[in-house]
């Protein structure tokens, strides 16, 4: 193909351009949460920080209501951070839920998908279906009917709760992307190992995971995407201080706060130690999430 | 014969745990959400059957058609922003240059940030004074002499403002779908419109974009499934306000089933939803089916 420099040029400018609009919101997060009350809060901002401070991210991670209602009058409290502690406690919380849901996705899917593709389950085009129900119900329109369940069987306010309900999200896509696996995988594999007695168990650990890493990594990816991001059930769900999830931990600091410089502070810092964990992913398993929207997209 | 048997068993005891969690946290609600809209449900004592009044209240509710009115103009004000801004990347992703993965990884980069906190973000982008959005719009003469502009003041102008947010931070997931749909176009296509003399708009205008079309289709059914669900980024950014103009349908459930305890109406606010969202994604299967 003939092609002239000038659209070169052209085609370098209009990307950089977007990708300098794309980074921008993130940027502009990153040096605030950096920037000293004065330079934060000013009709004047300034495009890189002049003077480094990482007293908002103390703040936000360490903030004691308790310790700093002994320690200062306590008429300015409530201009500080509106609802309690900071955000050590929901991040852990999050982390938690976040892995358990990893982990209990990736046990509940890698067995069903083995059932419903290698072994001659009884039905097992009639379940695959009913596995990939959700997709035309999303769960946000039973979110009442959820809710009561979960408060008829104990599971409101709970980890447990969340993790069993993140891991129902993930059902078709997990089911879905094992079973893609576990088919390009050949059944004569399979057979030698039972040939030397190997249970369905060890196959599955030995054999047939080892084979399936691209679908186990998109499905792990997409676990800790769905779990980590969720508001609407954590926000719904789970309402004790030490439950509370990071998503909702944050809201109370972007709806509080008489003081711009401690409220924007806190919130930019708090969204920046939210971001890192997702970022961690992305840069190491980007192809992963790719195939996971792709997937999602064209099940079937 | 018994090793089949074996094998039968094997299987069912290992599908069980989906098919449990499937059952309790899926089915079960979804037969509980109709049988809930038809029931009143009082604080306490036992649901009594009432028929069709929870909808007959529900249709009867202003508020109701506020917030249905709402998300729809949501949902066509925002489809087309985020489909013209992937298309635009996605067409620029696919050229054969240097440099693609790179800018391809950049314009998905949002889409992993959690919604709730590019919201955060862009709330702080938006904050009245010191935002750099609106200082920016002020230096370019906006919100008038006195400097006081501000996003939220009104229902329009705080819908823009979300669904600026909301196109910066979800354009790459359809970007990614049309990607695969434009790697999927043979390279003859191409060669034998370049014979034919056609420039490059004409080449996407009647080459690309009718191969496309099953693609394009995916991508905007997705995006307004999407929209119809809308909750986080209005909660987060706007909370419904100024005076519930930014309310959408999800939310007016939220407050109807855990603000005003009416669970009835809020079961039946929820099977509209999904009926809504069920007819959408059988266009899309349909769409999608027809054209492969």
């Amino acid at each position: 193909m003939k092609r002239y420099s000038s659209d070169w040029y052209w085609y370098y400018v209009i990307n950089y351009t977007l990708v300098i609009i794309i980074i921008f919101p993130i940027y502009w997060t990153l040096i605030s949460s950096f920037k000293k009350p004065n330079e934060l809060i000013t009709s004047e901002p300034t495009f890189y920080p002049r003077e480094i401070t990482l007293q908002y991210y103390d703040q936000i991670w360490n903030f004691d209501r308790q310790k700093r209602l002994q320690d200062t009058e306590a008429e300015d409290i409530d201009s500080y951070l509106p609802d309690g502690d900071g955000i050590k406690k929901p991040f852990l919380n999050s982390a938690i839920v976040s892995v358990g849901t990893i982990v209990f996705t990736v046990i509940v899917c890698t067995l069903g998908a083995y059932a419903l593709t290698i072994l001659n389950t009884p039905f097992k085009n009639f379940i695959f279906l009913l596995m990939i129900l959700p997709i035309l119900i999303p769960g946000i329109s039973l979110i009442i009917p959820l809710y009561k369940l979960m408060r008829e069987i104990g599971l409101t306010d709970s980890h447990l709760g969340l993790i069993l309900l993140h891991s129902t999200a993930m059902l078709p896509l997990g089911i879905f992307m094992m079973r893609n696996a576990f088919n390009s995988i050949p059944n004569s594999l399979r057979e030698v190992a039972m040939l030397e007695g190997s249970s369905e168990l060890k196959i599955i650990t030995t054999v047939m995971l080892p084979l399936a890493i691209p679908g186990l990594l998109t499905v792990m990816v997409f676990a800790m995407y769905i779990s980590w991001n969720d508001y609407i059930l954590a926000f719904l769900f789970v309402n004790s201080p030490e439950n509370l999830m990071l998503n909702i931990a944050l809201m109370k600091v972007a709806l509080g706060g008489s003081q711009f410089e401690m409220k924007w502070g806190s919130l930019t810092s708090g969204s920046i130690i939210s971001f890192i964990p997702i970022i961690i992913f992305y840069t190491f398993l980007q192809q992963y999430f790719v195939r996971g929207v792709t997937g999602s997209a064209v099940k079937e | 014969m018994t090793r089949l048997r074996k094998e039968q068993a094997v299987g069912l005891l290992m599908v069980l745990p989906a098919l449990l969690l499937l059952a309790v946290f899926f089915l079960y609600p979804l037969a509980n959400s109709f049988w809930m809209s038809f029931h009143k449900w009082p604080l306490f004592g036992k649901p009594k059957w009432v028929g069709l009044d929870n909808y007959i209240f529900m249709f009867q509710d202003e508020r109701f058609w506020e917030s249905l009115k709402f998300t729809f103009v949501y949902t066509l004000t925002v489809t087309p922003m985020l489909f013209i801004v992937a298309m635009g990347t996605a067409l620029l992703c696919n050229a054969k240059a240097w440099g693609t993965t790179f800018f391809r990884s950049i314009y998905f980069l949002p889409v992993v940030m959690s919604f709730a906190t590019a919201s955060y973000v862009w709330l702080w982008l938006y904050s009245e004074m010191y935002g750099v959005i609106i200082y920016a719009l002020e230096y370019f003469g906006f919100g008038g002499e006195k400097k006081n502009l501000n996003v939220w003041k009104t229902g329009t102008s705080s819908m823009w403002a979300v669904n600026a947010m909301v196109t910066w931070k979800f354009s790459g997931i359809q970007m990614i779908i049309l990607i695969a749909g434009l790697q999927a176009i043979r390279d003859d296509f191409y060669e034998a419109s370049k014979l034919m003399g056609a420039s490059r708009w004409q080449t996407i205008w009647h080459v690309t974009l009718p191969l496309l079309r099953p693609s394009i289709a995916l991508a905007l059914i997705l995006s307004i499934a999407g929209s119809i669900q809308a909750y986080e980024q209005f909660v987060i950014m706007t909370r419904g306000g100024p005076s519930n103009s930014t309310k959408t349908l999800v939310m007016h459930t939220v407050d109807m089933g855990f603000d005003y305890f009416k669970l009835g109406p809020a079961a039946s606010l929820g099977v509209i939803i999904m009926i809504i969202l069920f007819v959408l994604t059988v266009i899309q299967l349909r769409l999608f089916r027809k054209n492969y």
